[in-house]
């Protein structure tokens, strides 16, 4: 699976990229990698753990035809191979995960997008139709796109990913409504698909606006059906996120910022967790630090014999607890060679410390296991990026040309 | 078209991929003896997965399983009232109780009027382990088999059920009611409504914040308790009241499951801990005394396994079988209780999803153990365990 989709869209893009403008096509092959080393203390049972990882490998292809108003994006995430358990990371969950992050599935975005389809008929506005396997609109960009390498644990309060969905997409100045019907379930594994019989089952929408160039606030709200069971017997999640975000020249340097807030109740309340998050990040020459504190909650689920892994499915609805991850990320990233027409290059290291505590009552006790109720962990590696600016991880259509992925953003091309 | 070109390959795409890369574990201990028997599988029967099969309720050639969202199915397993088989079970009927979540059953016999009328469901909703539960007690009028009816509830505010036993002499239902702790009620007479004043008593055994119970079960006029978070609990009675409790703040090394009580010994499971690493992969075996607290004499402890997940002793008091769940040596346990202090390794049956629950029932001469297949593909196994037995 992983061989194919590299080499499917490496056969895709090599005769489609010299055709050309003539033709009224064009094609961009880009992607990225990081090879890290993690040290976390303690993870379950209260000693520490290291670790080296190949993560976040994708390719991605994105292809247009201006003429017919049509762009195919897809994404290639090979995590499945070089990470199949998952990437260390205290206070991480979901997809069968925890204190690990899961790999992400192979076909992680397969989107077919027809722009303005209305012509005139929607008047100033541009109405795009997009479909495929890839985001839902709903909450802030994948962290991928971002700039800490570390996953936030809001991860699955905050985005919904690779979904087969159909989303419509209206364009009116500075303002982006979006909304789409996918199928509830969560991947399994990474060599998973949606449920295709389950497409519309679950909703999402997603009000963007942008008053000021580079400043931007989304407002959106999900109805998931059962994601953490594929047959569809789960409690549903009904989620809320809005965020403020900020991707700007600021005097010689370039700034980004994000502050998040985020909600998923479910079980019809039964179960509520939150989210705070804010990050922030100055790229300035070839020095980037940035800065990461969330507050997020999180289910407790009963784990297998191996305490980074949950049972899945579920055999009830019930969990052991809610846990609440207080985390400050604190890292540094240094771009080496020349900014234009390269590979970024960008060693980096980053240092997390983070507190555990619990809420509501439940089993689960994070004194007694992970042996204290504090952790840290600290991060070292390469991150290695071509072509990856202009795309936002999460959005299709008309905004993902807006702004650039910070992790990558040069401050002598940001807008 | 090219966007409904477009569209139709991707969802070819997508179609193709669709279970292109199936996963399953491959990884398994030997077993730790040589079984001297093994168990038949006789039946597999198929149950939806919405979630799956919880719990098996067997009665005079009939099962009662209790399949989640998809309600209560009732099964002719050799009643003949539809021609059916352990191995071959025919579906009298499903009924899908309000709220779903179905997750155990107890056919109540009335040997006062000799009704057989009414089907006790519990509903195991959501909640935090430990702490919160909830779900409530539904009653089917299951006189006609092939259209059971719901006729009456019984709720607890901030709590909900898990297993009961019944004391059907004295019409007093006993439900384990986790964070509630036990649960007596009186289930005499015509049942239709609330039964929310047909409450007789009610025990939290290891008191407020300490309580969260598993199960029950009546032996020779006293109820035994299985609790999560205080242990193993002997309760005295007067009719139906609690009275004296002995025992409790017992198992203090994992959280206590399910247990069974024979011979004058109790035996309960584990489900887990708090700690990694220990697991619940013990039975504990315990001397049973009429007015005195149990005493833990010896534990089995079992490889490869994370829960022991129900535990039942036969009929005829000479088999103890457990089931357990998480890990590779999942699935059915069983051992002989010639000496129940002590009792010997005969068989398994190892089940690689895990295997919820398991019941005996005696059907045309023959002891058969059913048990709950955990998802993803959920099934009721029906073993015949006649020859272990012996």
């Amino acid at each position: 699976m992983t061989r194919a989709s590299f080499l499917g869209l490496v056969a895709a893009w090599a005769p489609l990229a010299p055709l050309g403008a003539q033709h009224g096509l064009t094609a961009r092959l880009s992607g990225q990698g990081i090879l890290v080393g993690t040290y976390a203390d303690p993870v379950a049972g209260g000693q520490s753990l290291g670790e080296v990882r190949l993560v976040q490998p994708i390719i991605m292809l994105d292809v247009g035809l201006p003429r017919l108003r049509l762009t195919f994006h897809a994404t290639a995430d090979f995590e499945g191979w070089t990470m199949p358990h998952g990437e260390l990371a205290p206070g991480d969950w979901g997809e069968g995960y925890v204190d690990r992050r899961h790999p992400h599935t192979y076909v992680h975005e397969l989107m077919l997008s027809a722009e303005d389809v209305l012509g005139h008929f929607d008047g100033k506005a541009r109405t795009t139709l997009s479909v495929g396997k890839g985001f839902v609109p709903f909450g802030t960009d994948d962290p991928m796109s971002r700039p800490v390498e570390r996953f936030p644990v809001n991860h699955h309060l905050s985005q919904i990913l690779e979904r087969a969905l159909v989303m419509a997409e209206v364009d009116v100045g500075p303002a982006t409504i979006e909304g789409a019907v996918f199928n509830g379930d969560e991947p399994e594994s990474p060599g998973q698909s949606p449920s295709l019989s389950r497409v519309g089952d679950s909703w999402a929408a997603r009000l963007t606006l942008r008053p000021l160039p580079g400043l931007e606030w989304q407002g959106s709200r999900a109805v998931v059906h059962s994601p953490e069971n594929r047959a569809g017997a789960g409690t549903d999640a009904r989620k809320w996120s809005t965020s403020v975000r900020a991707d700007r020249r600021a005097g010689p340097a370039h700034l980004y910022a994000l502050v998040e807030w985020a909600r998923t109740s479910e079980a019809d309340g039964v179960f509520v967790f939150h989210s705070v998050l804010a990050e922030a990040a100055v790229t300035a020459g070839r020095h980037q630090p940035y800065y990461r504190f969330e507050r997020t909650e999180r289910p407790e689920d009963m784990r297998t014999l191996d305490p980074f892994r949950s049972v899945r499915p579920h055999l009830d609805n019930s969990t052991l607890g809610t846990s609440r991850w207080s985390i400050h990320t604190l890292g540094y990233g240094l771009r080496l060679g020349a900014p234009i027409g390269h590979p970024d290059v960008v060693p980096f290291i980053e240092v997390s410390y983070g507190r555990i505590a619990t809420v509501d009552g439940g089993l689960f006790d994070p004194t007694t296991f992970y042996g204290r109720d504090s952790f840290w962990s600290a991060s070292g590696g390469l991150r290695i990026a071509w072509g990856m600016r202009g795309h936002r991880m999460g959005r299709y259509g008309v905004p993902t040309r807006t702004m650039d992925m910070p992790a990558m953003t040069e401050p002598d091309r940001a807008r | 078209m090219p966007a409904e070109r477009g569209l139709t390959l991707l969802v070819t795409c997508l179609a193709v991929i669709s279970g292109a890369c199936s996963e399953r574990p491959t990884d398994t201990e030997e077993p730790p003896i040589v079984p001297a028997a093994t168990p038949t599988l006789v039946a597999t029967v198929s149950i939806p997965p919405a979630y799956g099969i919880h719990d098996t309720f067997v009665r005079d050639g009939l099962a009662f399983v209790s399949a989640w969202n998809t309600g209560v199915m009732i099964f002719d397993v050799g009643n003949g009232v539809q021609g059916g088989s352990p191995s071959s079970p025919q579906l009298i009927a499903t009924y899908a109780t309000p709220g779903g979540e179905t997750h155990n059953a107890w056919w109540f016999w009335n040997p006062n009027t000799g009704e057989k009328k009414y089907l006790f469901v519990g509903q195991e909703g959501p909640g935090a382990l430990g702490a919160t539960s909830s779900g409530d007690i539904h009653i089917l009028d299951v006189s006609d088999l092939s259209h059971p009816t719901e006729v009456a509830s019984f709720h607890v505010n901030g709590a909900g059920t898990h297993n009961f036993w019944m004391d059907e002499s004295a019409q007093i239902l006993y439900a384990a009611y986790y964070n509630q702790g036990i649960v007596a009620l009186d289930v005499s007479g015509n049942l239709s409504g609330s039964l929310s004043n047909r409450l007789v008593d009610s025990l939290r055994p290891g008191g407020a914040g300490d309580t969260y119970t598993w199960g029950v079960q009546l032996d020779h006029g006293t109820l035994y308790a299985s609790d999560m978070l205080s242990g193993f609990w002997q309760i005295g009675l007067t009719a139906g009241h609690f009275s004296a409790k002995r025992g409790g703040d017992n198992v203090p090394d994992r959280y206590t499951s399910d247990l069974t009580v024979a011979n004058g010994f109790g035996y309960t499971g584990t489900w887990g801990s708090n700690r990694p690493g220990v697991v619940g992969d013990a039975v504990k075996i315990w001397i049973l005394g009429a007015s005195s607290a149990p005493l833990l004499v010896d534990s089995i402890v079992t490889a490869g396994i994370g829960t022991v997940s129900d535990i039942k002793v036969s009929p005829d008091g000479k088999l103890l079988m457990f089931t357990a769940e998480r890990g590779p040596n999942a699935g059915f346990w069983f051992y002989s209780l010639s000496d129940p202090a002590t009792p010997a390794y005969v068989a398994r049956y190892l089940v690689s999803s895990g295997v919820h629950t398991g019941k005996f029932g005696t059907i045309g001469g023959r002891l058969y153990a059913f048990g709950a297949e955990d998802p993803p593909e959920p099934a009721l196994l029906i073993l015949d365990v006649t020859d272990i037995d012996r």
